[in-house]
């Protein structure tokens, strides 16, 4: 690890001023950045430890207007035990809790999950050109690359898969975003919160330098909605999805689908919103039938591979998994 | 451990011996005063390094005093530092759980924690849980079930199965145990034995705690 200065800041926004400047990161669990650092495909000069400001907060509580606020700062073991997220938004409970292992999940934070950098292998080895670290192309588009893991989607440029399990979840739930930029804070729709990956990118968000995240903020369920979260992985013991796929369904008085959410995880360079699977949902009953539609018509838009075609089985799978748990889940 | 106190009885350690080569050889960087943290009132900010600096640690319940860079991991400050070398430093990145402590009572790797962030936490290592005249229950099963080969492995899975038995107490069934220890990786391929002396293990802790004669499991919760 190159040597560097450990800033604490007083508050989330003096955390925002100090990261703004050139070669400053900002540093909440460290699990993500530590390990890029030591192997210096991140080399600061500053490490700004936000998540020591007096202002980071780990609180999980329901708001008067039924709002979920989750502070960015809560570890994915608070989220996967909190009596609040368990109660209203069991899927992303069961997200953190299938993440990682025990020491990673006391450790990580909520914010640190949804901004952490991509997990391809390439990426985060200096050995290999890579273009999100300015080279001019992407080696896993490559012959002969390693493309097991790679995009389904969205993989012209760069083909690396968004990691984050809660990151699906939470944007199926309307998830909104609350971000410290050094002056008021701002609220956003966590749908956009991702950018398309860039040669030499420093972010996979889209955020101005320095800025916080603070806060997460789900909005309270329609009535007779059920939401799921599924995955599948090589091992069920610490390990990465392969492919995930979070859903949200709202049943109108009839019975039907008045409205649908589908996202999935480890198929795209970000979190990866299904439209085509919500489209095919729409006015339909939520019957297997409707559900397998759906999975079909998740895959529109996908390029697979030649590593990684098996991929797009696996969003089927998951897409129609979920679909089936958040019908089941409706109340 | 018994390897160590069978070289301190010949008045001098492998590790002793390395660990002297190598101030003697960094003595210049050593001599270098620690950098006072500069206060930046106007900004907001505290800055600290890239020199090294004061800490004092709470690990094992006793303050602990440490000169180190910002970098220096908790790993790494236990280890080289301290002499606390019974978290193990394998893959270094957050993987294997060889390096398995608890900060506040939960499982962390403390290769994957910087020394500097871990001041205001109760650090607790396998040197703190039990000692050889008196091990914890968790300690003491792995030893009488066999549970490791080489033993690499085995400070960072006693602390791991020790916080999912302190955790469940006594609902800690075989499932809980596999996924609580899933952090933890074991190249000699002890994991049977290792099952079944965690689950013997938190038994034990629970009796102990049931009668009253919790002294046993200390464990700095």
């Amino acid at each position: 690890m190159k040597a560097f200065r450990y800033v604490r800041p007083a508050s989330l926004a003096a955390a925002a001023r100090a990261a703004a400047h050139e070669g400053a990161v900002l540093k909440a669990g460290g699990t993500d950045l530590l390990d890029r650092m030591k192997e210096r495909v991140t080399a600061p000069d500053d490490v700004v430890a936000v998540g020591e400001a007096g202002d980071a907060s780990r609180a999980i509580v329901v708001d008067a207007d039924g709002t979920l606020a989750i502070g960015a700062f809560a570890t994915l073991a608070d989220v996967a035990a909190s009596p609040h997220v368990r109660s209203r938004l069991a899927a992303l409970a069961a997200a953190a809790e299938l993440a990682a292992s025990p020491q990673i999940r006391h450790r990580a934070t909520v914010g640190g999950n949804l901004c952490q950098r991509s997990r391809c292998g390439y990426y985060r080895l200096l050995s290999f050109p890579c273009l999100r670290r300015g080279d001019a192309t992407c080696p896993v588009l490559e012959e002969g690359a390693v493309q097991e893991h790679a995009a389904l989607f969205g993989n012209d440029a760069c083909a690396s898969s968004h990691p984050s399990s809660l990151a699906p979840v939470l944007c199926a739930a309307g998830a909104r975003v609350v971000v410290h930029g050094g002056d008021a804070p701002v609220t956003r729709e966590l749908a956009t919160f991702w950018r398309a990956p860039a040669r030499g990118d420093d972010s996979d968000v889209d955020l101005a330098p320095g800025a916080v995240v603070a806060e997460l903020r789900v909005p309270p369920l329609a009535a007779r909605s059920g939401v799921a979260y599924e995955e599948v992985r090589q091992r069920a013991a610490f390990d990465w999805a392969l492919a995930s796929c979070a859903a949200r369904i709202a049943l109108d008085g009839e019975g039907r689908i008045a409205d649908a959410a589908v996202w999935l995880g480890s198929v795209a360079p970000a979190p990866f919103r299904a439209a085509g699977a919500e489209a095919a949902l729409r006015g339909k009953s939520p019957v297997a039938g409707a559900f397998d539609a759906a999975a079909a018509a998740a895959l529109a838009g996908a390029r697979p591979l030649p590593g990684n075609a098996y991929k797009a089985d696996l969003v089927r799978v998951v897409v129609r998994r979920a679909l089936v748990r958040a019908a089941e889940g409706v109340r | 451990m018994s390897g160590r106190e069978r070289g301190e009885r010949r008045g001098v350690t492998r590790r002793g011996l390395l660990k002297g080569a190598g101030a003697a050889a960094a003595a210049g960087v050593i001599a270098r005063p620690a950098a006072a943290l500069a206060q930046h009132a106007d900004d907001g900010v505290e800055i600290a390094g890239p020199g090294p600096v004061h800490l004092v640690l709470r690990v094992n319940g006793a303050a602990r005093e440490v000169e180190v860079e910002p970098r220096r991991t908790l790993l790494d400050a236990l280890r080289g530092d301290l002499d606390l070398t019974g978290a193990k430093r394998v893959c270094d990145r957050g993987t294997c759980g060889a390096c398995t402590i608890w900060l506040d009572g939960a499982p962390a790797y403390a290769c994957s924690v910087l020394a500097i962030e871990a001041v205001g936490s109760e650090i607790t290592t396998i040197e703190g849980l039990g000692t050889p005249a008196a091990p914890h229950p968790m300690q003491a099963a792995f030893a009488r079930r066999d549970a490791l080969q080489c033993g690499f492995c085995t400070p960072g899975f006693v602390m791991a199965c020790a916080w999912a038995a302190e955790t469940h107490g006594a609902a800690l069934d075989d499932a809980t145990l596999r996924r609580s220890v899933c952090g933890n990786l074991c190249r000699c391929g002890t994991y049977p034995h290792v099952v079944q002396a965690a689950l013997e293990g938190a038994r034990e802790m629970t009796a102990a705690r049931d009668s009253g004669a919790g002294d046993g499991a200390k464990g700095g919760r």
